[in-house]
């Protein structure tokens, strides 16, 4: 064994040192975005690490909204925007319009900013994607839907009115209730836009600790305003500003030792 | 600065007046009509009026006409309602932004603004006369007919609210359902109606209501018919087309049922109108 490789070793051994050197989730390569002639994402390269949660932040129009809209393909469902270059997940870019949308959707979920319940039961809400994708027993079913409600701190609050209208919980409980939708379907990523700016501090607390909790099932992306959140719940944070990365890397350093003016700038509050 | 103040305070005050003064006008002239038709038509009221049919003359009633309405009404919202919310959904789902879009929406308002003696002689036109030549006069006139000149003027209501209920339903919830990986028709049919079911319901309720007062589109369909049918592709009576034939009849009597129908019209109208406003606050407390 040479040196060098024991070195390697050593690291890899010393789990809080190391870098991830596992393959990332998400590989994104050259990404750029137009809408109507805007270019809101400029070759935008990124790495997002398996169960860690990544952070994006910045000023208000920087483009982090439109980054993670670009995971899922969502942005697809209005005329005129158009993304290029490579989003691969697990080495497959699921830009390329062969990608299925349905496969894709159905291994990255996504939590939006304000909590949207379906205008049904509490238990359908949960079930409804779930029918989609796959055939279940009524059992089945039972099982799977008190399993994400669970996971997403819900069950407890819930268990006793399933079958009650999903409008009637509070906005804390909806968007839990929105966690609980999405991770039903067992993705592999979950994308979160602004999940916590439509609700009061303890709704935002009980989403925070959440999101700590589904890290070790889940890779998460989360798209920020409130920095003190990023460095909160985040492993990996990306400062985004005018359509471009400026930096990315371990929340810690970026909070503490940032290596570009503009991200300093930004965090010390002096802009945004 | 004090002078400034007053002449603010002043300008506001004759403001709050003159609009005040303007929305009494209005609602005098509604009272007014209320009334004159509550006193006149609740004087008129008798039991008979229920039972016994036009062919009676001044010793009848309204039986006859006020089924016939009932089927013609019926008839109409139940070829506008489908052809109505398919349309809207379209409109607000699938042509969103589209010059096509754009264009039906335009034609459509126009349509919600036609004379509707216009969709009477249209039907005339496309249904009673060629059923006339087909049956060698066998059939003419027809409820049926009278019933589709009405489904086309309440088709652009319907249209219209369907179209504006289901554009208000944030996009957010679309988003939602599509990050779910469901596809389009899935979320159209269980989500989004659903979402503005009561809206749009309120919407056929009120095409009911504006048809169901309808005259001049029944004169060239229905024709009127002073006896009882339940027959649909028979001539057939409405309470509109009567109260206007006997408020052109001299005798008093004739006069007096007229108001009564106009009563029970009237407050079919008011019921209905009702009954969409408590189904619509009933939703946007839920919300």
């Amino acid at each position: 064994m040479t040196s060098r490789s024991m070195h390697a070793a050593a690291l890899a051994l010393a789990p809080s040192m190391a870098p991830p050197v596992a393959e990332p989730k998400l590989k994104v390569r050259d990404l750029k975005f137009h809408y109507d002639g805007f270019h809101a994402l400029k070759n935008i390269r990124m790495d997002i690490a398996e169960h860690q949660v990544t952070a994006i932040i910045g000023p208000s129009g920087c483009g982090k909204s439109t980054l993670l809209r670009t995971f899922n393909r969502i942005y697809a469902i209005y005329p005129g925007l158009k993304a290029s270059g490579s989003i691969e997940l697990d080495g497959e870019n699921v830009l390329d319009p062969r990608y299925s949308l349905n496969r894709l959707r159905s291994k990255v979920g996504m939590v939006f900013q304000k909590p949207v319940p379906f205008p049904m039961t509490i238990f359908e809400n949960v079930a409804y994607g779930i029918r989609h994708h796959e055939r279940l027993s009524k059992a089945e079913m039972e099982t799977r839907v008190e399993q994400a409600l669970r996971r997403a701190a819900l069950w407890d609050e819930v268990k006793d009115k399933l079958k009650h209208n999903a409008l009637g919980l509070s906005g804390g409980q909806q968007q839990r209730l929105c966690i609980a939708r999405a991770i039903a379907l067992k993705p592999e990523v979950l994308l979160l836009d602004e999940p916590t700016s439509a609700l009061d501090p303890i709704a935002t607390g009980r989403i925070e600790q959440l999101i700590e909790e589904l890290k070790s099932q889940f890779t998460i992306v989360i798209v920020t305003h409130n920095m003190q959140q990023a460095a909160r719940v985040s492993d990996q944070t990306a400062f985004m500003y005018l359509g471009e990365l400026v930096e990315f890397g371990a929340t810690e350093r970026i909070f503490t030792k940032p290596s570009r003016k503009q991200t300093e700038d930004y965090i010390t509050g002096r802009f945004g | 600065m004090d002078t400034l103040y007053l002449r603010r305070r002043l300008a506001n005050a004759l403001a709050l007046i003159l609009s005040s003064a303007a929305t009494l006008l209005g609602l005098a002239f509604l009272a007014w009509i209320l009334w004159a038709t509550l006193r006149q038509g609740i004087a008129a009221l008798d039991l008979k009026l229920f039972t016994r049919i036009t062919a009676d003359g001044e010793q009848g009633g309204l039986a006859n006409a006020m089924v016939g309405s009932l089927i013609i009404n019926l008839i109409g919202i139940a070829i506008a309602t489908p052809i109505g919310v398919l349309a809207g959904t379209w409109l607000a789902e699938y042509a969103r932004r589209t010059r096509l879009g754009e264009t039906i929406r335009f034609l459509n308002d126009i349509l919600l603004s036609a004379p509707s003696i216009v969709m009477g002689l249209f039907v005339y036109t496309i249904i009673v006369l060629p059923s006339t030549a087909l049956t060698h006069g066998n059939t003419s006139f027809s409820g049926f007919a009278g019933g589709v000149a009405l489904a086309l003027i309440a088709l652009p209501v319907i249209v219209r609210t369907t179209d504006e209920m289901l554009r208000l339903v944030p996009s957010t919830l679309r988003e939602a359902a599509l990050s779910l990986g469901v596809p389009q028709w899935k979320l159209t049919s269980q989500i989004l109606l659903r979402a503005a079911r009561s809206g749009i319901v309120t919407g056929v309720l009120l095409a009911l209501a504006r048809i169901s007062g309808e005259t001049a589109p029944l004169l060239f369909t229905a024709f009127g018919n002073n006896f009882m049918t339940l027959d649909p592709l028979d001539k057939m009576s409405s309470l509109p087309q009567v109260i206007y034939q006997y408020a052109n009849d001299p005798g008093e009597a004739m006069h007096a049922m007229a108001w009564a129908g106009a009563f029970v019209v009237t407050l079919f109208v008011l019921l209905l109108s009702l009954a969409s406003r408590l189904l619509f606050a009933r939703k946007v407390s839920h919300d």
